[in-house]
């Protein structure tokens, strides 16, 4: 048995392999979460629970596999997010359209100024994206305040249009049994797949490999790096939008911890920090994981203080395992 | 001629001292301008509030000078005073203290082992100690303030020498000790030496674990430092305040001349970084510049400050 499922590996490529275990490891979390809850883990509406918790999350963690592919990372995500949830409600006056445009335009212009300042300025992208994450926070407390929402979260826009029901809606409704939200998930992440087959996709592999090789060969490495940092704060403007769709409300405080975890779930999903590694299928997978994680922490009875304790802790390890991978 | 000569000299010495430089601009205007700036209370308070972020920012340099980071720091200050208001009520001030202290340490040196030991980046294992030292203080809390009424703890939270906030002396003290170890001893030199190459310091002999260790070992006592006195101006224990402390003391660091790449920065300078963001913080605050807006004006001050960094370094790619 053993012999068979080593040779099956052997024909497949380092990716894959790579893939398969992550897999694993969430099969084994789902037994576990199964065993441990008697069974309603598996239950469809905590299966649905379990996605729609995450929606936002899985979005924003392909924008930062594709930065941590490029050995940087973006700290930044979560500011972004709570800028856009913020921008979509106070411009629902100009329409539902309207408002996601100019949330997207928020989120783009920290994609340019992240993008730039690490390639043309070759600032080191933590600090650079620890410092936008501020100014982040800050900008969405700004706009909230000249709101008349004294830095709080936002729920009618400027001149008094409300949500539309429609829009709080969708991210309760379903089609034939899945959510909704699922499919939004599920095109971006065909989206971020196509990407990666485009030749500034498959080059961000190269320049996260070994920069200096791949600018040698000729890779336009500025045009890389940018279309990435600009990909990372675009998904994390549309995470935005889905929050403002979840909670009906704009909150200069969202997103909190989703930079940690979704540099947590992309590394658990096998990208390497040190760059040049990592599948989409495997960051999908890392976010799944992740939520398991949580649920099953729930399950236990770990207090919610001590949960980013533990999740540390998995950042870690999986980084650490990656490491030692990409030594071999 | 002999006037160009001057010139010449002025703005060597201004491109070589721009923090010093600036602060010195930034404090004359300041003193012309805004209105309560150019007084001893003001100035106490400057001191009071950033003696606190002028310890996290030596422990940031040591850090920093070999190429690290600190990202942990905020939460550190958060878990101390924690410790420290925990222990205070039960068993007395200095038992408190000591804990304190150790706790923090020993956080630190868990960072330093990992960092040192393997090949995981400084960012990511400090990030990951950021999570743990956070959850650790609201696990011990149960998430709320623990309030210290031991008289003789807060009323050193004030204390004044002359006039002069005695957690400044301590600063001063602690700077002039850490000035005499990197200048003077072996293993202080060796933390430039690690941060300067790492690999010519192993080849030369250096210890690059044992240094590595001790810099991240010293950030959290450093940092403890800074969190003792925060609680005792607080009169509590916090598991959700100092947030981003650790940005401020990065900022500091770079701002005094400090480079992220490592070898590069002094005692000196950072202290200098540090009283020019507590006269930034005054002057937003005298000005009346909403707290909301001051997140933003300091976000853009540190990409500034890392792009001047980037600045004394040569290109690599090209």
């Amino acid at each position: 048995m053993i012999t068979v499922i080593n040779q099956f590996l052997s024909t497949k490529s380092f990716d894959t392999r790579a893939v398969l275990r992550v897999l694993l490891v969430l099969v084994g979390l789902s037994a576990l979460a199964a065993v441990l809850s008697g069974g309603v883990f598996l239950q469809p509406r905590n299966l649905v629970n379990l996605v729609l918790q995450n929606a936002g999350l899985i979005i924003v963690t392909l924008g930062q596999f594709l930065v941590i592919v490029l050995a940087g990372i973006d700290l930044s995500v979560g500011a972004v997010m709570a800028v856009s949830s913020v921008l979509v409600v106070l411009f629902q006056d100009y329409g539902l359209v309207g408002s996601f445009a100019v949330a997207l335009a928020g989120s783009l212009v920290f994609g340019l100024v992240n993008g730039s300042l690490v390639t043309f300025v070759r600032l080191p992208a933590f600090v650079v994206t620890l410092a936008s994450m501020q100014i982040g926070y800050s900008v969405s407390k700004i706009l909230s305040d000249a709101a008349g929402s004294r830095g709080g979260t936002v729920y009618t826009g400027l001149g008094g249009a409300e949500i539309p029901q429609g829009f709080t809606d969708f991210f309760k409704d379903s089609y034939w049994g899945v959510p909704a939200p699922l499919f939004v998930c599920v095109l971006f992440l065909i989206l971020v797949a196509l990407y990666l087959r485009t030749s500034p996709g498959h080059f961000a592999f190269a320049t996260g490999g070994n920069e200096r090789a791949a600018f040698l060969s000729g890779v336009p490495v500025w045009v890389v790096k940018m279309a990435v940092y600009i990909i990372s704060s675009l998904l994390a403007g549309v995470a935005g939008i889905l929050f403002v769709s979840r909670v009906g409300l704009g909150d200069p405080q969202a997103g909190t911890w989703i930079a940690l975890d979704s540099i947590a779930a992309a590394s658990i999903g096998g990208a390497s920090l040190s760059g040049g590694l990592g599948t989409v299928a495997g960051t999908f997978i890392g976010v799944v994981i992740l939520g398991v994680l949580n649920n099953i922490m729930n399950l236990l009875g770990v207090p919610v203080t001590m949960q980013p304790a533990v999740k540390g802790m998995v950042i870690l390890l999986a980084v650490y395992l990656n490491s030692s991978r990409r030594q071999n | 001629m002999t006037g160009l000569k001057h010139l010449n000299r002025i703005l060597e010495w201004v491109g070589s001292n721009s923090a010093l430089a600036a602060l010195l601009v930034l404090f004359v205007v300041a003193s012309a301008f805004v209105p309560n700036f150019f007084g001893e209370r003001n100035f106490v308070a400057i001191l009071y509030q950033y003696s606190i972020i002028g310890f996290l920012a030596l422990g940031q340099l040591l850090v920093i000078l070999t190429a690290g980071i600190d990202l942990s720091q905020g939460s550190l200050v958060a878990f101390t005073s924690i410790v420290v208001a925990v222990l205070m009520n039960r068993y007395g001030v200095f038992p408190a203290i000591a804990g304190g202290l150790a706790a923090s340490t020993f956080l630190g040196v868990i960072s330093g082992l990992i960092v040192s030991r393997t090949r995981i980046p400084p960012f990511v294992v400090t990030l990951g100690m950021l999570g743990v030292g956070r959850g650790l203080a609201l696990v011990i809390s149960d998430a709320k303030p623990v309030s210290v009424d031991v008289e003789a703890f807060t009323n050193f939270g004030r204390a004044n020498l002359g006039g002069v906030p005695v957690s400044a002396i301590l600063l001063v003290l602690v700077s002039l000790l850490l000035l005499y170890f990197v200048k003077y001893r072996r293993l202080g030199r060796h933390i430039y030496a690690v941060g300067g190459s790492e690999e010519s310091a192993r080849l030369s002999g250096v210890d690059v674990k044992k240094v590595k260790l001790l810099v991240y070992a010293l950030s959290g006592l450093l940092t403890a430092i800074g969190g003792v006195i925060w609680t005792a101006r607080l009169h509590s224990g916090s598991p959700i305040g100092a947030n981003n402390y650790e940005l401020e003391s990065i900022a500091a660091v770079i701002v005094g001349g400090g480079s992220l790449f490592g070898g590069v920065g002094t005692v000196t300078g950072t202290l200098v970084g540090v009283v020019l963001f507590g006269v930034i913080n005054s002057v937003l605050n005298l000005v009346g510049i909403s707290p909301y807006w001051q997140g933003t004006v300091k976000g853009v001050l540190i990409l500034l400050a890392v792009a001047l960094s980037q600045v004394r370094r040569p290109s690599r790619l090209r």
